[in-house]
């Protein structure tokens, strides 16, 4: 995935003096697009822990860090769950927060070092700090979420919170990994 | 400077002179020394095969790229010579240029027909009450003045063609290019465009069509063979008087509405209930390999696709399905693959029974029944071609030498034997259909099902595919074949029309997108069809900021009153908003039972207050309970709050209101332009790519790949066999919408003007008052606790 920006030869100049050419544009709209699509393919994988669901939606942010940086990590991560705001505002923050904190050091690892070396330090980094924030993050968020103390949520961290990040982190991780190589042909070739 | 109008009036539309292009992965010219000449109002038709260098031709043409080497003038300016490319120039000419691609749907900006038409007038930064009269105009040409509400991502093909070409009419260009428009149309659909240029050319407009139908190509004044690169032919065409062009439009139209010759004998897959008629040749085989049974499915109800439909295919018959866009051909082969339920009624095949299969049986099923879905090359995925075609074998378990046996023979079969190490995605689109159908015949399927294998392919690869056809027929290969072409039918044994069986539906497109977000699409039609409530009349911007502030202020609720408070407020909107609070409900009922259920679990983890009940370890207390019901309401008020805003608000009003909130931003060097336009863009490419993604996973599931069963790596990789191809997909629809983009300089947010205005008005105003009394209350409430 050795693409820095989604820009094309044979340019006309013409999108050069605007701020985001069109093709970046569309790219964006298009990653952010499938952002939305796959976090709404959403199913709990802890038996019994119906609030916490996976959804790949994690991947498509991944892959937009690795191929276009670290800026299209965060564009993809926040305005695909933009409107989730409207069903679930809490879920919604927490989506974001964790997106954000998997795929921008992610990106930031891979854009020093482009090999599958780099790709997989980048996704593992990526998955720790995640985990961390998902927790911290419903830490917070639980007294709102479920009107419930800090102190109840405590207990739940080594049962349930941590199994079920580690799992998603994993699958996205696997996953990620799997489509790297057909993915970065794809992007290559459209360089 | 060179000062561009000074020759525009004498100067040639078009002149290229030594044009030469290479894309940067290959070394060969796609063209190579083209010189050409368009004059104004000239109506130029572009012909050549797949891959002949037309297309790229046209985006030179249109000023969206630029070659490698020559000379590019484009309504006299000078945009590309030896000195290189010149912006200035490019946009002045990119101006005068509207271009209109092959694939409709990725030209569509935005959900609302009249925002669409007018986004090129905004880039063009016209003011208000110009853009309002090149819209009405625009759309009036192509005859789509009464849809301007309408959202053209739910819109027929066709109708997206016509809404593509009001976005380049909005634009007022002398110069129009076509890229194949009618590629993906159907006959009646296609008579309408021609018809279309017909009156555009008429006009004094410069048309450049690009066309591989020697039919369209002779209804130009002039037409330019392109093959290998090169110009291999420029013939003139004596104008058509303007008698005849109306006959033609007559003939483009019967043409349509009967596509079947005469000698082949239909039949309609008998509707009333009656058996269909059995062919006397094939009495010897009693039992059919494929039974459906009194059929019926919807994807919306009350619009069935198919009801009371039946077929049946005995071994070794090939049947040939027809009929037009929506009568229901690609579903019916969907369930015989049993990649969906239908409502009621029995399809058996090999006796397996689809709609109640279990997965053992439904694996049974796949190893005799092989899909070659629309488009089967979108399932492209692995590294090379070798591993996607063995992709299906594996699933059945083979020891490797089986696996790659069947490989070798299904490439062999398809003549891509030498393609086998190479990237799927580096080979040309034919060459990736041969691929991808090799991955299902590698199956070794008894039962084929194929929708529409040769559509949009050029000759050669379709000659191999309709080879293929034969062979496995040959081999006693039960065969359903889904077509458009005429030639094919000459393969079949039996054709069933379905347009003679399917109930009517209004609009062919829209059925087909069963997106996973009902609630959004049931929210579209609502507001399309009633907007005459306050709710949808307020400034989105003040309803924006407004539910926003509700939403969470609803999470500082804790006790009765405040809760009280908050009903009377959700209340009060739901009634204003003249929304059917049953209705709402419904829409908003998934969350409300997951609330339910977390709630309860809740009601274990509190400790404190006065225990109400124990078992054991296990102890309810007053204070659990109360959290309980607290929790399960407040969300429910949020709930409803977001439901009210989704129903009462279009997707364009969200878009503008999100970059008009974002604006104070723009201060700190945030692009909050771009930002909302790619969430609008993101917002109208769901369905396309929730349709996609389905399709995708239908197609590897039938080849055996499933997410839901097997150890963790298989489902992984079943996982990757899915995603790939959709974020192929997914970058395929950005290069076109970027080129679509660019067709409607684009050219940043700066100096667009806009179609919508926001203002805010006397109820507005009174929102913000109400908002303000009840937060008011809900913090006294808070103290007086």
């Amino acid at each position: 995935m050795s693409v820095s920006s989604p820009t094309t030869n044979h340019s006309t100049g013409v999108s050069d003096s605007g701020r985001w050419s069109a093709k970046r544009i569309a790219v964006y709209a298009l990653f952010v697009a499938l952002t939305i699509v796959l976090s709404f393919v959403e199913f709990p994988i802890l038996p019994g822990v119906q609030w916490l669901k996976y959804d790949p939606s994690g991947i498509v942010a991944l892959v937009a860090g690795f191929a276009y940086g670290p800026a299209a990590a965060a564009i993809v991560s926040v305005l695909g769950f933009v409107p989730h705001v409207f069903t679930d505002p809490w879920g919604a923050a927490m989506a974001i927060l964790v997106s954000l904190a998997l795929s921008l050091p992610a990106a930031l690892v891979y854009k020093r070092n482009r090999t599958r070396t780099g790709a997989v330090i980048g996704i593992i980094v990526g998955a720790v700090v995640a985990v961390v924030a998902a927790i911290g993050g419903n830490l917070v968020v639980s007294p709102f979420y479920f009107n419930m103390p800090v102190s109840a949520v405590v207990p739940m961290i080594v049962p349930i919170l941590l199994p079920f990040n580690i799992i998603k982190m994993a699958i996205h991780g696997v996953v990620t990994f799997l489509i790297y190589k057909p993915i970065s042909n794809l992007l290559d070739k459209r360089a | 400077m060179t000062s561009p109008a000074i020759s525009e009036a004498d100067s040639p539309a078009i002149r290229l002179s030594g044009i030469r292009f290479r894309y940067h992965d290959s070394a060969a010219w796609a063209l190579d020394g083209i010189d050409l000449t368009v004059r104004h109002g000239e109506y130029v038709c572009v012909v050549g095969a797949n891959g002949s260098g037309k297309s790229t031709l046209a985006l030179i043409m249109a000023g969206l790229a630029a070659p490698d080497e020559g000379t590019v003038e484009l309504l006299g300016h000078r945009v590309f010579d030896d000195a290189g490319a010149h912006p200035d120039e490019y946009r002045a000419a990119r101006h005068g240029i509207g271009m209109v691609f092959q694939n409709p749907e990725d030209q569509i900006v935005t959900t609302v027909l009249a925002d669409d038409v007018a986004f090129g007038p905004e880039n063009l930064g016209m003011a208000r009450p110009d853009i309002v009269r090149h819209v009405d105009a625009a759309l009036d040409a192509v005859d789509m003045a009464g849809h301007a509400p309408d959202d053209p991502t739910r819109m027929s093909g066709g109708q997206q063609q016509r809404s593509a070409i009001a976005g380049m009419l909005a634009m007022d260009p002398r110069l129009l290019i076509l890229d194949e428009p009618t590629a993906m149309l159907d006959t009646v659909a296609r008579a309408d465009i021609m018809r279309i240029l017909d009156t555009l050319h008429a006009r004094g407009t410069t048309i450049v069509h690009i066309t591989h139908s020697p039919d369209e190509a002779h209804r130009g004044t002039r037409v330019v063979e392109i093959a290998n690169g090169h110009a291999v032919g420029d013939e003139t065409i004596i104008p058509m008087s303007h008698g005849r062009a109306a006959a033609k439009d007559a003939d483009g139209a019967d043409g349509g509405s009967s596509s079947l010759p005469s000698d082949i004998a239909t039949d309609g897959g008998a509707t009333d209930g009656t058996e269909p008629t059995e062919p006397t040749e094939h009495a010897e085989h009693a039992d059919p390999v494929i039974a459906v049974r009194d059929l019926s499915f919807a994807y919306t109800s009350g619009e069935p696709v198919l009801s009371g439909f039946n077929l049946d295919v005995r071994a070794g018959e090939t049947v040939a399905l027809v009929g037009r866009n929506g009568a229901g051909k690609s579903t019916l082969a969907r369930l015989v693959c049993a990649l969906g339920k239908p409502q009621s009624g029995t399809i058996t095949v090999h006796d397996i029974d689809t709609v109640r299969a279990g997965k053992r049986e439904r694996k049974e099923l796949r190893r005799h029944v092989g899909y070659v879905m629309q488009h089967p090359e979108r399932q492209l995925f692995a590294d090379t071609v070798r591993e996607d075609v063995a992709y299906g074998p594996r699933n059945q378990e083979l020891p490797a030498d089986e696996v790659n046996r069947r490989v070798d023979e299904a490439l062999d079969l398809l003549g891509i034997a030498h393609l086998a190490d190479r990237s799927p995605f580096d080979l040309s689109g034919g060459q990736q259909r041969l691929a991808a159908i090799a991955g299902v015949i590698a199956c070794r399927p008894d039962v084929l099902v194929m929708d529409e294998p040769t559509a949009s392919l050029d000759a050669r690869a379709t000659a191999r595919i309709r080879d293929l056809i034969r062979t496995l027929h040959a081999r006693g290969v039960t065969i359903m074949l889904i077509t458009h072409a005429r030639e094919e039918l000459a393969l079949a044994d039996r054709v069933v029309d379905l347009s003679r069986s399917a109930a009517p539906r209004p609009e062919a497109a829209a059925g087909r997108r069963t997106t996973g977000m009902r609630e959004m699409r049931e929210t579209h039609e609502t507001h399309e069809r009633d907007r005459a409530d306050a709710v949808s009349r307020m400034d989105p911007r003040v309803k924006m900021a407004l539910t926003l502030l509700l939403m969470f202020s609803a999470f500082a609720i804790s006790d009765v009153w405040q809760l009280l408070a908050g009903a009377a407020l959700v209340g009060a909107a739901i009634a204003v908003a003249r929304i059917n609070p049953l209705r709402l409900l419904g829409t908003v009922h998934p969350f409300l039972a997951l609330f339910a259920v977390t709630g309860a679990a809740n009601v274990f983890f509190v400790r404190t207050g006065t225990p109400v009940w124990s078992f054991g370890p296990v102890t309810i207390t007053d204070d659990g309970l109360w959290t309980m019901v607290i929790y399960v309401l407040r969300f429910a008020l949020v709930i409803l709050l977001g439901a009210v805003f989704l129903t009462r608000t279009t997707p364009t009003q969200m878009t503008d209101a999100f970059e008009s909130l974002l604006s104070p931003l723009a201060r700190l060097g945030v692009h909050t332009h771009e930002l909302s336009l790619v969430m609008s863009l993101a917002l109208r490419f769901i369905p396309t790519l929730t349709g996609e993604a389905r399709a995708v996973a239908d197609a590897q599931a039938a080849r055996g790949g499933g997410i839901e069963t097997g150890s963790p790596m298989q489902r992984a990789r079943a996982m990757g066999a899915i995603v790939v191809p959709v974020f192929a997909g997914t970058l395929r629809h950005a290069d076109n919408l970027s080129r679509a983009l660019d067709a409607r300089c684009y050219e940043g947010g700066s100096g667009r003007t806009h179609y919508r205005v926001m203002a805010v008005g006397a109820r507005d105003v009174a929102a913000m008052l109400v908002v303000a009394v009840y937060l008011g209350t809900l913090v006294a409430l808070a103290f007086i606790r």
